[in-house]
């Protein structure tokens, strides 16, 4: 495709890798040649670099595809998906989940990126609610202070709590970070 | 420059761009410059290595009014400005729209000086009527296009020089952009090749270290363009390697072009040639020649004219850094 079809949120093959258009700016020196600066982010690595083209120049569009799918089970294949249109499933390596399968609960609706038809990566939505499995006895009316403990969640993923927290509460995480965010009161 | 003020409010927006079109008009009527105004469908455009028009059949939308106005100069107009709407292809970002305002005028007689004293005067009397709080640029300098390139790349030029020589003066940065253009144009005529050798330099130098140079100064004005890069202006008579161009920046923007015009029409057909073939070489469209403008160029009378990016100055004297906060354009469209 022509450059001058280039804008933020566009994506963009690059050295076999998508990459998707964050920061965008024309600029056109005198008389001179348009130029494109682009701040790209590789959609499967998160890596981001920068990139000029100039005016006349062509770039390759990235086939690249989200799909909304529900998290099923994990086995020997990895981690398996189902589309929530097709019911198709596939499933991911261990690799491409990476540290997101410490919050992936049963059922859970997550993006699963495409890049030319295959699954590359998983977005889960940014604040989740999980129930604490595991932690020593909560601290009554200790509500104040910044100290915090160890407590293990449903998917036996371990994460700093404030001293109250007691085993059974629901907590909201941001996926993120990985940080706790608020108990939900039930 | 203030960040991120956001856009104007839609009363604010009518009252900054009536002010400032009032004050452009008051400015030219003092200066005894009659107003015109040239078709915006025309028959064919300045021919320009990186200006696309768009089409407009059975014409183009024009890109800047010089051509027609040059033809009314012809024609004993005597001085003229005009406020243009022009188009350009896929000139689209932050300091860029398709469609936008040309402020063009023209003054009798081979000097520079007198255009750049009105963009001095000009630029005050817009930011005075629409209120812009004590952003007017106090200080303009007079700057020489190569004695810039010395101060901010190194690189000593002396304005003719042919693409390898080009290549051999500059910084490895600029180089690998220049060797880069002059890999595309191995088999262009050498003028073609000259052309753009040097406008891939000026392309690179500007995005690289003349910028940012720029940031530090109000009022710039860049002078003494190297001839390769002359456009539609004449060179130097007194140094050929030298072309009578200059570009006029507030605060590191671009607002303006000027030139002593050009009336040699043998030259020009020359340079529209080589412009075409440079096009040739980037896969773009040749543009048509307009060959009523080359007939008559050889009776324009000595004169200088100069285009102001009217929504740039805008944009600057409300203190904004994007065209579209002042723009009124409606959207939706």
């Amino acid at each position: 495709m022509d450059v001058s079809e280039l804008r933020k949120n566009a994506k963009v093959q690059l050295d076999g890798h998508p990459y998707v258009v964050v920061e965008f700016l024309f600029v056109k020196p005198g008389k001179g040649q348009g130029l494109y600066k682009c701040k790209l982010k590789n959609m499967i690595t998160g890596a981001v670099l920068d990139r000029t083209w100039r005016s006349g120049e062509k770039f390759d569009p990235a086939n690249v595809e989200s799909r909304k799918m529900q998290y099923l089970f994990k086995d020997q294949n990895g981690f398996t998906f189902m589309d929530n249109e097709s019911y198709e499933q596939v499933a991911l390596a261990d690799e491409i989940v990476g540290d997101d399968s410490a919050f992936l609960l049963d059922q859970i609706s997550v993006d699963v990126l495409f890049y030319n038809d295959r699954p590359v990566g998983v977005t889960l939505p940014s604040h989740i609610v999980m129930t604490i499995t595991e932690c020593e006895p909560g601290v009554k009316g200790d509500t104040a202070t910044n100290a915090t403990k160890s407590a293990t969640v449903e998917t036996g993923h371990k994460i700093q709590v404030p001293l109250f927290i007691r085993e059974g509460d629901k907590v909201k995480i941001d996926t993120r970070t990985g940080a706790y965010v608020e108990r939900i009161n039930t | 420059m203030a960040a991120e003020l956001g856009g104007l409010a839609w009363p604010a927006r009518v009252q900054i761009w009536d002010a400032a079109l009032a004050a452009v008009r008051g400015y030219f009527r003092d200066q005894g410059l009659r107003e015109v105004s040239t078709p915006v469908r025309v028959p064919a455009v300045a021919v320009e290595p990186f200006i696309d028009p768009i089409a407009a059949p059975p014409g183009l939308l024009a890109t800047s009014p010089e051509l027609a106005m040059k033809r009314l100069l012809v024609r004993g107009s005597g001085p003229i400005f005009q406020i243009a709407h022009v188009f350009r292809r896929a000139e689209i970002g932050e300091r860029h729209s398709e469609e936008f305002h040309l402020v063009e005028w023209y003054r009798l007689g081979a000097d520079l000086d007198p255009l750049l004293a009105d963009v001095e005067a000009l630029v005050a009397r817009v930011f005075v009527a629409t209120g812009s709080n004590g952003h007017v640029p106090k200080t303009w300098q007079r700057a020489r296009f190569l004695e810039v390139v010395t101060a901010t790349c190194g690189a000593a030029l002396r304005g003719d020089e042919d693409p390898g020589q080009l290549l051999a003066a500059l910084p490895p940065a600029l180089a690998d952009e220049v060797s880069r253009a002059a890999d595309t144009s191995a088999d262009a005529e050498p003028r073609a090749r000259t052309l753009l050798a040097w406008t891939a330099f000026f392309t690179a130098w500007s995005d690289m270290f003349f910028e940012p140079w720029l940031k530090g100064h109000e009022g710039t004005h860049l002078v003494d363009f190297p001839a390769p890069l002359a456009a539609l202006a004449i060179t130097d008579p007194a140094r050929p390697w030298l072309a009578r161009r200059a570009e006029c920046h507030v605060g590191g923007l671009e607002i303006a072009n000027g030139y002593v015009e050009l009336r040699d029409a043998e030259e020009q057909r020359r340079r529209f040639a080589a412009v075409n073939e440079l096009r040739r070489v980037h896969g773009a469209p040749a543009l048509p020649i307009d060959e009523d403008f080359l007939a008559e160029l050889p009776g324009l009378p000595p004169c200088a004219g100069i285009a102001l990016g009217l929504d740039r100055l805008i944009t600057l004297a409300a203190c904004r850094t994007r065209l579209a906060d002042v723009s009124l354009a409606l959207g939706g469209g």
